[in-house]
């Protein structure tokens, strides 16, 4: 018996006492389910809005079956065994499309983000968020080890996801390319790593920064950061994107100017105004109070994601469904100070509200994902 | 096992906590600095956007020119000039429409039933009132500005239609439908369509309406609470940004718009087609479909009684009939059964049939149009002659199937492939088609219509230029095309295009081709023949007549738009081509319903009259060429000598 025991606790992993892997079916799909039905909803209802006079709200219906159907399969068909034994191949099918996209890909508002294939076109970059999200959590599953990681121990992984972000920065993209970056560190944050490894990383930081500002950074990106840090520079397009945004936010008010009713919308003064500054549109027509419930939704979506984690039978699971709280709190995150002027202006999609399939696709699979987990630890699926 | 679980360098439990706290600290933050925008700031961020202190005025980008194939602007752009009207600025809508009215002499009731039709879009959009101003009533308005809050006068390129203009080669534009706006705009997204947008709708405005199109620009203005642009611009302190429009591509057509206009006027005052094609190329060189329509009308907005009268026209004004009409073919057809009847040694130059002036088979005779006979023919005279029982006979030796095999080689019942919407496949009858469609075994008695390009024959006059193209050439045929070359707007060529050659037809002999020829040339050079009004003097033109008996509009009891009455009338047809060898033209002319008769008289003297015109300008253009080498080199010899 203490045999038994014993190999569980090396062959699986770890810190919960064995008493509470015999959970409860816990109520953690449902309230995932719920938040997710919510802010689907909103995000569609608003998209209408935005899109009167243009044909996104359709393309969006359109794509819906598709993305409904991958948050099913990732959430009850797919075993979280398979995903972890395909992680690295998918990181490379990405990569692969990646380089497709470099070379040959569909050119919109001046970057190569888009794969035609036929009447469908989509944006690799925006998959390559969850095959970090993957690839991460794959790479701690299978390098398992009781000291703290080491700089070399990490390189490998560093070697791996610097790949995908470099392909990204080249499109370019840089705000994708960031995010995945971000989302590989957030995974870090939860392994034990030598101190001084971080010490050494910290320090190379900013000499990192300054080597991509003179050599890689495309002249564009470097204005809109600095344009960031003091709008005066350059008022001309980024300013005025950036001022439109608040203006449309902030005229919003405490409960909003309507559905449909947003002037600044209407007007066609918001620019991008069914992607990445869609939040100004749902701020704009339902002002304070239904900001602050999409924002309690966000938060609440990522606690869950982070508890389910935290509950989770094996370091894949965990990593994974830690990813997977980053990938979602991140955008949204990042999204919402970009709209309310505390972020510069990158191209990172509000998760469930903007146009674009791929994005949505990624959200959904990300949440199924999270799903296939929590149905793991309460015990409603096998042993993985 | 506590202290496995500290060795474990896995998840740390406690950085769940830590976690939690930074998305708690993250959301509260950006809680902050919502309430400080929206609700702290909130008062003065609605000001602003109250106010509109910002417009932006959408720039529609010209589209591009269209030119013929020497460089002459088929179709160009000016300036047009619209009265809209700017809801959210408009004060007393009552008092605005009566000053307009006064000064424009249009009755009120326009402007309400316009304003009424606009009530589905969106408010910010600008309603046309009244479109295309002359000068003067630009002027008007404009001095009364100041009584007239929200009205605006715009202006925006469009399509300058000159009178020669072919409406169904170029097509037309109109106003976006709202209902396709959406799905059109799935795969624009770059590059939006907005409402009142002009779209192309056939022709090549509708096949190159992405190169043509352009890109539209704006500018952002600081407008005062009227709409009206304000002059404090630098009060804000930003520079607004503007984008110019980007005009669409240029086309290059195949067309030459001087032979263009001589087929267009040759033709006046029959329905039908003309087709001329470079036989060694596949180019267009003119396209005529009439009836016309006007597209400037089109343009404008058209009025539905307008619209019923061009559907309901039994000519059918708005089909291009150049490659979507399809008509019986009649004798012109005659050429592919002398060449299969040749080729399949049912007949040689030599072999003879007897006419008496009919034909009989079983209990069913079939007439020569020539009731008197021709007597003793072979097969030079029969062309020449366009004797009807010679070709019975040779039809019903073929068969059906044995001779629809040489059309298909020719391309006939199938689409030339041009890109162009409205192109039909035209029809060659098998008999496995006529089981198919009619559930009936093919009948010893249909052959000998089919023979003379009659009964189930159909061809579109694109094809039968086409035919008559690949007769010149020795059996090459050529998918026909309009578009030489695209140039962006910056002069780079984006597209170019080169003779595709769909098949050679290797069923036909160059003998057999040459002996057509021959025989076809008679047609038009030798007195007797039957096209002799398409002579042109100083060079050899050889090709056919054809008259189509029209039985079954009789059935229909039409009265034609010109008042005569459609029963009894032919289809005159004739196809051609020039010089006999090494042909450097090919025409096709069919007349629907023709007033004065048979296709000799009245097709014939069509494409005479462009082939003619054809050398002429050949003429006129090498003596225009050699002059200006000749300047050239003067010039040049000039400069050595003061050098």
């Amino acid at each position: 018996m203490a045999k038994k025991r014993r190999q569980k606790q090396t062959d699986g992993v770890f810190l919960r006492p064995e008493g509470d892997l015999k959970r409860p079916r816990s109520p953690q799909v449902m309230i995932i389910c719920l938040l997710f039905a919510l802010l689907l909803t909103m995000g569609l209802i608003n998209l209408y809005s935005a899109s009167i006079g243009a044909g996104y709200f359709k393309g969006q219906i359109k794509s819906l079956a598709l993305t409904l159907s991958a948050f099913i399969l990732f959430g009850w068909v797919i075993p979280i065994r398979q995903i972890n034994a395909y992680a690295y191949w998918f990181f490379g099918f990405i990569c692969i499309l990646l380089v497709i996209v470099d070379l040959t890909g569909r050119t919109a508002g001046g970057a190569q983000r888009w794969i035609s294939l036929g009447p469908a076109s989509f944006q690799p970059s925006e998959f390559a968020k969850l095959a970090v999200v993957m690839t991460v959590a794959r790479f701690f599953s299978s390098n398992r080890q009781d000291s703290p990681y080491t700089i070399r121990d990490l390189l490998p992984l560093a070697a791996i996801i610097s790949v995908a972000f470099f392909l990204i920065v080249t499109q370019p993209d840089l705000g994708t390319a960031g995010v995945c970056c971000l989302i590989a560190f957030c995974q870090l944050a939860f392994v034990r790593i030598d101190l001084k490894s971080i010490g050494i990383v910290v320090s190379a930081v900013p000499i990192i920064v300054a080597m991509a500002w003179n050599f890689y950074l495309m002249p564009y990106q470097r204005l809109r950061v600095l344009n960031f840090v003091s709008p005066e520079l350059d008022p001309r397009n980024s300013g005025y994107h950036a001022l439109q945004s608040l203006i449309a936010v902030g005229s919003g008010g405490v409960f909003g100017k309507g559905f449909t009713m947003g002037t600044q919308t209407h007007l066609h003064f918001l620019p991008e105004r069914h992607t990445d500054f869609i939040f100004s549109v749902f701020a704009e027509e339902h002002g304070f109070w239904g900001c602050a419930l999409i924002f309690i939704i966000f938060g609440l979506m990522t606690y869950v994601a982070l508890d389910i984690a935290r509950h989770a039978r094996d370091t894949f699971s965990a990593m994974l469904a830690v990813g997977v709280a980053a990938l979602i709190f991140l955008e949204f995150s990042i999204n919402v100070a970009m709209v309310m002027g505390w972020f510069p202006v990158v191209g990172i999609p509000l998760p469930l509200f903007s146009f674009g399939g791929s994005a949505m696709l990624t959200v959904c699979v990300s949440l199924g994902l999270l799903i296939s987990v929590n149905r793991a630890n309460s015990g409603a699926s096998k042993r993985i | 096992m506590t202290r496995i679980h500290k060795q474990e360098s896995m998840l740390v439990e406690s950085r769940f906590m830590w976690a939690s706290i930074v998305v708690l600290v993250v959301v509260c933050g950006l809680m902050l600095r919502l309430w400080y925008i929206q609700i702290y700031r909130g008062d003065y961020y609605r000001e602003v956007s109250e106010r509109n202190r910002v417009r932006r005025i959408e720039i529609p980008a010209p589209r591009g020119i269209i030119f013929d194939r020497n460089g002459e602007v088929v179709l160009g752009n000016r300036p047009f000039y619209d009265l809209v009207y700017l809801r959210q600025y408009v004060v007393d809508k009552d008092t605005t429409f009566k000053i307009i009215s006064r000064l424009l002499h249009v009755p009120v009731t326009r402007f309400e039933a316009r304003l009424e039709m606009a009530q589905s879009q969106p408010t910010f959009l600008p309603i046309p009132l009244k479109r295309d101003l002359s000068q003067h009533e630009v002027s008007i308005i404009e001095a009364n500005k100041i009584f007239l809050p929200g009205i605006e006068v715009r202006v925006a390129p469009r399509r300058d239609y000159g009178p020669d203009v072919p409406p169904h080669l170029l097509g037309y534009l109109k106003e976006i439908d709202p209902d396709a706006l959406e799905t059109l705009n799935v795969d624009n997204s770059n590059n939006p369509y907005l409402l009142g947008d002009l779209v192309g709708k056939q022709g090549i405005e509708l096949r190159w309406e992405k190169y043509l199109r352009g890109q539209r620009g704006y500018s952002l203005i600081q407008v005062d609470s009227f709409g009206r642009q304000s002059q404090g611009a630098e009060e804000t302190g930003i520079t607004l940004p503007s984008v110019p429009a980007k005009p669409g591509a240029d086309l290059e057509l195949t067309i030459d718009y001087e032979l263009q206009k001589t087929a267009k006027a040759a033709f006046a005052g029959k329905n039908g087609s003309v087709v001329v094609l470079n036989p060694q190329t596949g180019e267009v060189l003119a396209a005529v479909s009439e009836p016309g329509f006007d597209p400037k009308m089109m343009q404008q907005g058209v009025s539905p009684e307008d619209w019923r009268e061009l559907i309901e026209n039994p000519f059918k004004p708005l089909l291009d009939k150049s490659s979507g009409g399809e008509f019986a073919p009649g004798s012109v057809y005659k050429a592919v059964v002398a060449m299969a009847g040749l080729e399949e040694k049912v007949i040689d130059e030599n072999r003879t049939f007897f006419c008496p002036g009919y034909y009989t088979l079983g209990d069913r005779r079939f007439y020569c149009y020539d009731r008197k006979g021709h007597g003793t023919v072979n097969l030079q005279k029969a062309i020449m002659k366009s004797c009807d029982v010679y070709f019975y006979q040779v039809g019903i030796e073929l068969g059906v199937d044995r001779l629809a095999r040489y059309a298909k080689a020719f391309g006939l019942g199938a689409k030339l492939g041009i890109a162009l919407n409205m192109e039909k496949p035209g029809l060659i009858p098998t008999s496995a088609w006529k089981m198919l469609t009619y559930r009936l075994p093919w009948a010893g008695g249909d052959t000998p219509n089919i023979s003379i390009g009659q009964g189930y024959d159909l061809v579109t006059p694109m094809q039968m230029a086409n035919l008559y193209a690949t007769i010149a050439n020795g059996g090459k045929v050529w998918r026909p095309y309009y578009v030489n070359k695209v140039t962006n707007h910056v002069g780079e060529t984006i597209y170019e295009h080169h003779p595709e050659l769909i098949r050679q037809v290797a069923e036909v002999s160059p003998k057999t081709f040459e002996l057509v020829r021959a025989a076809l040339q008679t047609v038009v050079m030798d007195p007797g023949g039957t096209g002799k009004k398409a002579q042109v003097e100083g060079v050899t033109v050889a090709g056919k007549s054809g008259s189509v008996q029209v039985v079954s509009l009789a059935k229909n009891n039409n009265k034609g738009a010109m008042g005569v009455s459609m029963n009894w009338k032919e289809h005159a047809m004739f196809a051609a081509f020039s010089p006999t060898e090494n042909a450097e033209i090919a025409v096709a002319v069919v007349s629907q319903n023709d007033l004065v008769g048979g296709g000799g008289k009245s097709a014939a003297p069509v494409a005479g009259a462009i082939i003619k015109r054809f050398w002429e300008l050949k003429r006129e253009r090498s003596a225009v060429a050699q002059a200006l080498k000749l300047e050239e080199k003067h010039g040049k010899e000039e400069k050595t000598k003061a050098n």
